[in-house]
Order: C-alpha cells, then sequence, then structure tokens
C-alpha cells in the first residue's frame, strides 16, 4: 500500500491519494481504487520549541509526566488511558527511578549508600527490560518501550513507600504501607500488561511483573 | 464502482497529483539479514512456546521424581521461561530468606546489620547453576558422548531439578540447625534423583557416559552446601 501527500500550505492542508493495491474482480478486470484524501490540519505549531523559555518546557514535560501518572496509577482501562500510554517516554521512568535509588540509599539504616543507589538503580532498568522481553518472547504485542515506560511509571506507588519509610520508623506501619504500594503498583502494571497477551499464557507473563514489584518493594521494607 | 478521483486530477498549483507524487510513504517489510540467528528476538521465541498448563505439569514431574515422565512432558518443546524465572525466583528466597533467618536468631534486633552480598553471590551461584554448568554438560555430552540430548533440553532439565529448592529454601527460613540440614537433603535427594532418573537411558550405555552422574552429583551437594554455610549459616552468640 502507498499513499502519497501534497503540502498545500495555502489552506495548511494536506492531499493525497491513497493506492491500494489493484485488485481482481470476478470477471478478471484489473481494478485499482484511488481515494482522495484530505487532511485538514487546524493546528499547526508554527513556532519550534527552541524559542520559548526553558521553564514553558519543563512544565510541558512534567505536565505529560503528571497525565500519564494518572493514566497508569487510576486504573479505570478507558480507551483515553491506553490511547495516551500509546505515547511513551522515558523520562517519567529515570524520575521515579533516580528518586527510588536516592530516598533508600539515603535512609539510615544502612551503611553501603552507594552500593544501595547503584543495585536499586540497575534492578529497575534490567528488570524492566527483562520483563518486557519475557512478554515479547511469549508472543505478547507489546511495544517494548512502551512497556518499559508503564513499568517504570508503576514504579511510583513504591517510591511514596519509601518516602513513607524514611519518616516512620515503626516497623508494622512500615510493613502495611509497603505491602499496601506493593499491591497498588502490582494492580495497575497487571492491568496495563494483561491486555496484550494471549489467555493461556497471561500467568507466564505477569508473574515476572509480580516478582519485580516484590524485589523492589523488599527492599524498601528493609532499606 | 465509484471514482472518487480520475487519474488526472489537478491540484490547485497545476500539479498532476498521481503522475508527480511529492512525499511517498511506502509500507513494506524489510527483509531482516541473518547474518546472526542466535542474537534475534524471534530465534528465542521458540522456547517460549509453552502455556501455564505445561507449566504446571513440568514442575509437577520435576517434584514427582522418581518418575521417569520428564520427556512425555517436554515432548519435542523444551523451554527456557521455567529455569529463568524458578532460578530468579531462587535468588529472591535467598536474599530475602537468608537475611531473615539471620534476623530471626539475633537478639539485638535494632542493630541488624543486612548483608546485600548476599543478592550477588546468589546471582552468581544460581545462574551458574541453572544455566552455565548445564550448558557445559551439554556440550559434552552431545558432541563428546554423543547423546541424542540437544543443549537446550538439558538446560531445561536442570532448571526445573531446581524448582523443589523454591519450597526448600523457604522451609529453610525456621532457624533451627538440624530443620536445614534435613530440609537441605529432601532437597537434594529430590534433585538428584530427578537428573539421574530422567538421563539413566543415556547413562545405561557404556561406562564413559555412567560417569557423567559424577559431575551432576557433585555440583548438587556443592549447591547445597552453598546453600547451607553461606546463606543459611547460624551464628550463635557465643556464651562468655
Amino acid at each position: 500500500m502507498e499513499f502519497e501527500v501534497q503540502e498545500n500550505q495555502g489552506n495548511n492542508s494536506i492531499q493525497g491519494i491513497i493506492n491500494l493495491q489493484p485488485q481482481v474482480n470476478q470477471v478478471n478486470q484489473v481494478q485499482s481504487q484511488q481515494q482522495e484524501i484530505q487532511i485538514k490540519q487546524t493546528d499547526i505549531q508554527v513556532s519550534s520549541t527552541l524559542e520559548e523559555s526553558v521553564a514553558v518546557t519543563l512544565l510541558r514535560d512534567l505536565r505529560q509526566i503528571g497525565v500519564k501518572l494518572r493514566c497508569v496509577l487510576v486504573p479505570t482501562m478507558s480507551t483515553d488511558n491506553a490511547r495516551e500510554l500509546r505515547n511513551w517516554d522515558l523520562w517519567g521512568p529515570l524520575v521515579f527511578c533516580l528518586m527510588l535509588a536516592l530516598t533508600l540509599s539515603l535512609s539510615g539504616n544502612n551503611d553501603d549508600g552507594p552500593g544501595i543507589f547503584a543495585t536499586i538503580f540497575v534492578l529497575i532498568w534490567v528488570g524492566s527490560f527483562v520483563v518486557t522481553l519475557n512478554a515479547q518472547l511469549l508472543g505478547g504485542k507489546v511495544s517494548f518501550f512502551q512497556s518499559v515506560c508503564v513499568l517504570g511509571y508503576c514504579v511510583f506507588p513504591i517510591n511514596l513507600g519509601a518516602l513513607f519509610t524514611l519518616f516512620f520508623q515503626f516497623f508494622y506501619l512500615k510493613m502495611f504501607l509497603v505491602i499496601g504500594c506493593f499491591l497498588w503498583s502490582t494492580y495497575s502494571a497487571v492491568g496495563f500488561m494483561k491486555l496484550l497477551i494471549p489467555e493461556q499464557k497471561r500467568i507466564l507473563a505477569l508473574y515476572p511483573v509480580i516478582l519485580f514489584y516484590l524485589f523492589l518493594s523488599w527492599f524498601a521494607l528493609i532499606v | 464502482m465509484q471514482n472518487f478521483g480520475s487519474n488526472n486530477d489537478l491540484d490547485e498549483k497545476g500539479h498532476v497529483m498521481t503522475d508527480q507524487p511529492k512525499i511517498k510513504v511506502k509500507f513494506e517489510p524489510k527483509p531482516k539479514p541473518s547474518t546472526c540467528p542466535i542474537c534475534t528476538v524471534e530465534y528465542y521465541q521458540q522456547f517460549f512456546d509453552i502455556e501455564q498448563r505445561d507449566v504446571y505439569m513440568r514442575i509437577r514431574c520435576s517434584l514427582l521424581s522418581w518418575k521417569p515422565e520428564f520427556y512425555q512432558c517436554v515432548g519435542k518443546n523444551p523451554d527456557l521461561w521455567g529455569p529463568l524465572w524458578i532460578s530468579t525466583t531462587i535468588i529472591f528466597i535467598l536474599f530475602a530468606g537468608g537475611n531473615l533467618s539471620r534476623f530471626l536468631l539475633e537478639e539485638d534486633k535494632r542493630h541488624f546489620k543486612y548483608e546485600y552480598n548476599y543478592m550477588y553471590v546468589a546471582v552468581l551461584v544460581v545462574y551458574a547453576m541453572a544455566f552455565i554448568i548445564p550448558i557445559i554438560l551439554g556440550v559434552i555430552m552431545k558432541y563428546i558422548l554423543k547423546s541424542e540430548l540437544g543443549v537446550f533440553e538439558i538446560v531445561c532439565m536442570y532448571g526445573y531439578s531446581l524448582s523443589v529448592y523454591m519450597f526448600v529454601l523457604i522451609l529453610c527460613i525456621i532457624p533451627y540447625n538440624e530443620a536445614q540440614w534435613f530440609f537441605l537433603m529432601c532437597g537434594l535427594a529430590n534433585s538428584t534423583i530427578f537428573l539421574l532418573v530422567n538421563l539413566w537411558d543415556f547413562m545405561k550405555k557404556n561406562k564413559q557416559t555412567t560417569l557423567i552422574a559424577v559431575p551432576i552429583i557433585s555440583f548438587n551437594v556443592a549447591l547445597i552446601l552453598c546453600f547451607k554455610f553461606y546463606f543459611f549459616r547460624l551464628i550463635y552468640a557465643v556464651d562468655d
């Protein structure tokens, strides 16, 4: 299939022709169909993003992170959510990963701060990579970076749990908080991933997700 | 047929649209260069072609280790999902459970020092046992001892033989020496019997092939010694 488009700068639209493959109908006549399409782009951004101030750029990125965070963490399974998540980005996962690694390495109970930072950082990225690869190998129709993006965003509740455990030292309260955050993260991630895997292989793809968040929550609990 | 546009339409600038396309977008799958077939994702997809029911049956075969049914379970379809995630689960249990076991025994719980090295050692030991040793054994068996089993079948068998340790190591959190030895011995017996029973057809061929039992048994014994003396060591407080 090919389509040929031309910009029409007069009325800010692009016009094009879709050439479908020639179809042979029942009387052996080759007919090729052409359809003329007109796409009007009414919101063309005329200025490039280089001309805006740094604050505007940062705020826009932060707002996008916030929107995606809300989609991921309030799992309502609407089509808007799904569409929003298709625009993956890796800034959000990086921010949450760094926050979690910093929080855990700065907590007072351990004397191996840099080691913990490195362990958590590597664990999150390698873990997301391996879990996504596992889902792909099982035949799931999952785009690689989109899945890494969602797994990274779902680390946010564990982040919250780690921040709380910095302030509360009472063990049973810590345990309940961390268990709650683990269940929240896992529920969000599982809700996203289970749509992409066939029914008979679902547990095989979801068990690694559970193990991944269990590892991270365990770290949040003991450190 | 309805014509939505004839072939010689002119656009507003006077260009003939069909003859001079400005931007052409073609959807054609690019042929993939097969320089390194073992490096692509598609090569490994054949090892993940199983369902959750199959994994359940294989783990069940491995726990009931005295019945030589593993090849009937596996058929022509060795998988890598089992070895990978069973060994990763064991790493987590060693890391969490090993420290938990020491914590339960510790008198001064406020100043308990968590050993993070457990994770690195666990990764080394378990992945070596689950992947490196069976690959070496499989290569020796296939190319030197002329077995009809492939390397991936041996890796699959070794991976599932470790599945009993998932349960044994959770029980080893109980901080009593005798209990830990008992559970580890049960795990050792189950795992070794599973491997020997399923390789028996290959081993009874001649004297050389029977010798393959020696490295199998010794690596398993080394594994549980490592579990007991590194991860679940019990250091009692010295009475002055």
